[in-house]
């Protein structure tokens, strides 16, 4: 009995101890001294705690005894824990660490264009790819209408800032892409061989990129496919230049989507006038595949794509009293496989391997050029976490490419050229976070090229500071070296090369909202080690050298806004530029002729629910781009006049997952002149005569019916158009 | 005999007495929120997911506090804010278990709000998903009221814009309806939530 009572008491006191309540107050404050309101304070393990108010302060009881752990969370900042005696925790302050990995951080962003899910500033959102006027499915087309790039109409590639466009290289899941454009000839427009349906993410670096980058004097492309699908669905395609069908199949880890097109202009060229006589039309079968496998922490990728295209047409040429047949066939496969996953402690691994083949048949007047290559990259790399303010990655690559070309004209002895270079790569790159508001990377790549027996070394560091809640200021530089082009380095058995040289210096500005971004971007390159040659055209027997050089200067804005007026969106690029070089068979030093000194986009979106429609206009325009007359004496001394072209589009939904699509460009038919050729040789009076180099066809029809067959009814082609 | 009964009644006590500080910190949480105080309430239901692993209520509510309280922010950076911490408290509960059709249902309401916060930009990039965690919620628990009424509710949203018919949707609707009256809940603290939008949209549909 009596231990019964001891018990009770016992009991009794404890439950008593147990309720005894001690408060714990203080205040929550940033590293400046600041308050935090709305912080969540408590002991670990308890529900006891409280929210900061708006001063930062907090007071709240708990029954815990004795030594505790404190736990104050709040999103954007490091989550602090610190064990406590709970008797004796009374008007203590607690400083919170800013996360450095919170969605308002600082980034790098000098030189890089972003898109896609995983950007934290978007100056293209995916869908804008396919909904620009003007750019018809084409990504290289919706990034022409980006600040820093040229609009070449005869060439259709990428022209960065001053570079070739052989200066810009493309990777798909961080892989290589030796091909990325459809074949072409002579002031044919090409265009991207990759459909924007697969890729989720793009980065456009216009320069100052990373040291994982390398063989990219310029600018690299890099497109992400997509991680995994939305779900099982069919696509299918009618459109007035040919047909598709794509379908997706989702299962439990993995799915697969696949899509193939058939493309045939004759229907378009029987409607629209061409300026160039078509024996048969531009017609392309091709198609991509991508599989996706997800293990608990990584994901395999295997992505190939095949494409063959053909055409026959007849030019007017300066040289030639008939106009000369061009007769061309194309085959190109590129596959790869990457695999990226998480192992370790903070690990992450990123490797792959892809392979390119490409088989060009080109018919020109008499001459035939047959010519094959066979690129393969190996990727490896590996990047650590060590802390949330450094990150440090390194990583090798491994190019191989074979290149074989024969000439035949029937008439002078048959020519073979070719070459074999191995490119070894390794580099290294640091990520350091002072803070939220200042980020650094330094890198460093180097290079061992076998075809022209160097090592390069190139360092590359960028440096970002937020000056402010919205604004910011970055500043990258960087060494960049580049094999020559293939015109060149297949005459390697005559000749000894180098790599041709390039050096950055990029500061940026960008200042961002919701809904609005303004980016400024001043730069200056300098080009070095360019190949000169001293004959009209490429030849075996020609003298090279690597003596060339060159520089680049301008300035490149951007304003992008959905704030203005409801429904609408648009953005503007500008760029100006002043560059010169002399390369290639330059006497002096001259603007190349792809340079415009200006170029200015609009680009302009508007929903509008009732037509249950949007429309989009896109305007580009760019100053008079300079030509060479050989009938005066001073090099380059030619421009033409201004560029223009006003596009149009309009996608209608006609029920949930049918659309009709219709776009045309160049609405006011503007008489665009790219250029001049001249003759090789004067006429009887001494007069070297021109014919200008124009479009193929003034304006360009489009319309499509797209179709979406899937069990999410809302879900139809939009993006993909 | 008696200590036998002794044990067990403090068994009960203790056990009970457990389960009440659950309640009562639920209960507290449950105030909070109704009072309008959604980041304390969010606050308290963090505190009780930190201190009672087993149980998926506190995060769940978590998210779906900040899930709704999202809905009725305009400043755009507090919406992704409230919508990362509904993520996060929200993915915590699907590694644990991926057999609970309420979680997807949820999972599709916060990517509905991402939606409503930038239409142009999110509807084509979460629509397939939306509709394909109703998809899996319907799969685990075909009579899941708030399953069968927030897929057709999402696509009554989007009718007007796609034209598509929505008849079958509003059939829907009115079949949630009564599952809403006949489903009955797990535990005290089991969803119960949508009757109120589900009458709202029977009522835009007789329209």
């Amino acid at each position: 009995m009596k231990s019964k009572l001891l018990f009770t008491i016992i009991f009794l006191f404890t439950t008593a101890f147990i309720f005894a309540q001690n408060t714990i107050s203080g205040k929550v404050v940033d590293q400046k001294g600041k308050p935090i309101p709305g912080a969540n304070i408590y002991i670990d393990g308890t529900y006891d705690g409280a929210t900061s108010s708006e001063n930062g302060d907090f007071s709240f009881e708990t029954t815990a005894v004795g030594n505790q752990f404190i736990v104050v969370s709040f999103l954007i900042y490091e989550t602090f824990k610190q064990e406590i005696d709970v008797a004796n925790y009374k008007e203590q302050t607690i400083k919170l660490r800013e996360n450095v990995n919170s969605l308002d951080a600082v980034v790098i962003t000098a030189g890089t264009l972003e898109s896609g899910d995983k950007a934290r500033v978007s100056v293209l959102k995916p869908l804008d790819i396919v909904t620009t006027a003007g750019s018809a499915g084409n990504i290289i087309a919706a990034l022409q209408t980006l600040p820093g790039t040229q609009t070449v109409g005869e060439d259709g590639r990428l022209f960065v800032r001053g570079g070739e466009a052989s200066e810009t290289q493309t990777f798909v899941d961080g892989l290589r892409v030796a091909q990325p454009y459809g074949a072409t000839t002579n002031n044919l427009p090409t265009r991207s061989r990759f459909s924007p349906f697969l890729f989720s993410g793009i980065a456009f670096s216009t320069g100052g990129y990373s040291a994982e980058y390398g063989e990219a004097l310029s600018s690299v492309l890099l497109l992400n496919t997509q991680d995994e699908p939305d779900q099982n669905k069919t696509d299918i395609s009618l459109m007035t230049v040919g047909l598709g069908v794509g379908n997706t199949q989702k299962w439990e880890k993995s799915s697969f989507s696949i899509n193939t097109n058939y493309i045939n202009l004759a229907p378009y060229q029987a409607v629209v006038p061409q300026n160039v006589k078509w024996n048969s039309p531009y017609q392309s079968l091709g198609g991509e595949a991508v599989y996706r496998y997800h293990f608990t922490n990584g994901i395999l990728k295997l992505y190939a794509a095949y494409d063959s295209e053909k055409f026959d047409l007849d030019q007017k040429n300066i040289n030639f009293e008939n106009p000369v047949r061009t007769d061309l066939n194309n085959n190109n496969l590129y596959v790869n496989a990457s695999y990226k996953g998480d192992f370790g402690t903070g690990w992450q691994l990123t490797s792959g391997i892809s392979y390119g083949y490409s088989n060009n048949k080109v018919k020109f007047d008499i001459n035939n050029v047959d010519s094959n290559e066979n690129a393969a990259q190996l990727k490896l790399k590996l990047r650590k976490n060590i802390s949330n303010y450094f990150k440090i990655s390194f990583g090798g690559d491994y190019f191989i490419t074979k290149y074989n070309e024969n000439f035949d004209d029937d008439i002078s002895p048959k020519l073979t050229s070719g070459y074999n270079s191995n490119i070894a790569a390794f580099y290294t790159e640091g990520d350091v976070l002072f803070s939220k508001n200042l980020a650094l990377k330094v890198g460093l790549r180097l290079s061992n090229n076998s075809l022209l027996d160097e090592t390069n070394l190139a360092p590359r560091a960028s440096i970002a500071y937020k000056v402010s809640k919205r604004s910011q200021f970055s500043f990258a530089y960087g060494d960049f070296t580049q094999t020559p082009v293939v015109n060149y380095i297949k005459f390697s058995k005559f000749h000894q090369f180098e790599s041709e040289k390039a050096q950055h210096f990029i500061l940026n500005y960008q200042y961002t909202k919701p809904g609005q971004t303004f980016r400024a971007e001043a730069y200056y390159k300098d080009y070095s080690n360019l190949v000169q040659y001293d004959t009209k055209d490429i030849q075996y027997n020609s003298v090279f050298n690597n003596n060339g050089s060159g520089y680049a200067k301008g300035l490149d804005l951007f304003w992008r806004d959905s704030n203005l007026y409801k429904n609408l969106e648009y953005w503007i690029s500008y760029s100006y530029i002043d560059s010169e070089r002399q390369y290639k068979n330059f006497p002096t030093m001259a603007t190349p002729s792809f340079i415009a000194n200006h170029s200015l986009s609009i680009v302009t979106k508007y929903f509008i629910t009732d037509w249950k429609s949007q429309i989009g206009f896109t305007n580009s325009y760019s100053s008079g781009r300079p030509y060479n007359d050989p009938n005066q004496t001073q090099f380059m001394n030619g421009k033409t006049k201004a560029y223009n072209s006003l596009s149009f589009n309009w996608a209608y939904l006609l029920t949930t997952q049918k659309i009709l699509y219709f776009s045309v460009s160049n609405v006011l038919g503007s008489q665009n002149v790219f250029g001049y050729d001249y003759a090789n040789t004067p006429d009887a009076n001494g007069v070297y005569n021109r014919q200008a180099v124009t479009p193929t066809a003034d304006r360009f029809f489009f319309v499509g019916f797209f179709w979406t067959i899937s069990k999410n009814k809302n879900d139809n082609q939009l993006k993909n158009l | 005999m008696k200590k036998i009964i002794t044990a067990i009644a403090l068994f009960v006590v203790v056990i009970s007495s457990a389960q009440t500080q659950f309640e009562q910190g639920m209960g507290k949480a449950f105030g909070l929120w109704k009072e309008g105080k959604n980041n304390e309430a969010s606050a308290m239901f963090e505190r009780i997911a930190a201190a009672e692993k087993s149980s998926w209520f506190p995060n769940y509510y978590v998210a779906l506090v900040n899930t709704t309280a999202s809905f009725s922010e305009k400043d755009k950076s507090k919406v992704d804010l409230l919508l990362t911490k509904a993520q996060d408290a929200l993915d915590t509960e699907l590694i644990k278990d991926q057999n609970n059709a309420e979680l997807y249902v949820l999972q599709a309401l916060v990517y509905t709000a991402w939606v409503v916060q930038d239409p142009m930009t999110n509807a084509v990039k979460y629509s397939g998903k939306i509709m394909e965690n109703y998809a899996k919620a319907k799969a685990i628990d075909p009579n899941n009221p708030r399953a069968v009424f927030g897929e057709a509710d999402y696509q009554l949203g989007g009718a007007k814009w796609t034209g598509v018919d929505t008849k079958p949707l509003c059939a829907q609707v009115e079949k949630s309806i009564e599952l809403f009256a006949s489903f009955k809940p797990a535990s005290p603290f089991s969803p119960k939530w949508g009757l109120d939008r589900a009458l709202e949209a029977q009522k835009n549909c007789k329209k």
